[in-house]
């Protein structure tokens, strides 16, 4: 599934530029370890960490985008460094159980 | 298939959640890096020859192995504290001099770090870093950016550099989250 497609179907906050990517698959997890060990490329990945650090753990193994759940804010410093190293942070007001139960509902599944 | 004919396709292995600790030697003033797997990071200072190490925090992460999946060769990562995306902080620097040159093409530069004290502990070779390199680009499954790795050597001054290691800091550790 296009990343456009499901920004505009779960009507999702850019807060970084965007581009089209291809998404395969949804990764659950707010450890940067986690993320180095186990999401695949291609993966949206929704967390509540927005450290910018979680920029270099996910340009590290190419992930479709971050999905930043719980309404939280994203410091400037993050959306600025994401935006430097193409990588896409979007923002939901949905938790994490509400934005997946969303995105199986839209067809995105493991 | 013999290893020396083999393109590897290396995947992670050996995976153990660990801690990285920091310390300092009050005598000497060198900080020092290891990974502890118990489920309570140490806090207790002791002494090492002519060190006595101070507990100063630590962050949770990974220690793993690389292992080819086509002939099963096992590349060992012992000597690995972490990997730092470079982010261009500081101008003399020759890992940000590589990031300006490779830029353009979405070649991004990550630093492989070793173990502190950095003359006191067996470091990284190239040929580790350069399968670590392999191994995560393979994984990134991506035609239009890559990933470079180099050696902490290659950072102009550590204790300034802006970028941090990818580790959980404030999840499980030991240390208060800065207010």
């Amino acid at each position: 599934m296009q990343l456009i497609e499901i920004i505009e179907k779960l009507n999702l906050k850019t807060l970084t530029n965007v581009e089209e990517r291809n998404v395969e698959g949804v990764f659950i997890s707010d450890m940067l370890s986690d993320v180095m060990t186990n999401a695949k490329s291609g993966n949206l990945w929704l967390t509540i960490q927005t450290h910018k650090n979680t920029v270099s753990a996910a340009n590290l193994v190419n992930l479709a985008a971050i999905v930043i759940t719980h309404e939280k804010e994203v410091p400037q410093e993050t959306i600025d460094l994401a935006n430097r190293f193409y990588v896409i942070i979007l923002g939901s007001d949905l938790s994490t159980y509400e934005l997946v139960s969303k995105l199986v509902g839209i067809g995105l599944t493991p | 298939m013999h290893e020396e004919k083999c393109s590897h396709i290396w995947e992670m292995v050996d995976v153990i959640p660990c801690f990285i600790i920091t310390e300092k030697c009050y005598h000497c003033g060198k900080i020092a890096t290891y990974f502890s797997t118990e489920h309570t990071p140490p806090i207790e200072e002791y002494r090492e020859g002519v060190h006595l190490w101070n507990f100063m925090g630590s962050a949770q992460s990974i220690k793993f192995n690389l292992k080819c999946t086509k002939c099963d060769k096992l590349e060992k990562f012992d000597e690995l504290l972490g990997v730092m995306m470079c982010t261009g902080c500081d101008e003399k620097c020759e890992v940000n001099v590589l990031l300006k040159k490779l830029e353009p093409k979405r070649t991004w530069i990550y630093v492989a770090f070793g173990y502190l004290p950095i003359d006191e502990k067996k470091q990284l070779s190239p040929k580790q870093i350069s399968i670590l390199e392999d191994y995560f680009n393979q994984r990134r499954k991506s035609s239009k950016s890559t990933i470079k790795i180099v050696s902490h050597k290659l950072v102009n001054n550590i204790a300034n550099c802006y970028a941090e290691i990818i580790k959980d800091v404030d999840m499980l550790c030991l240390t208060l989250p800065e207010k």
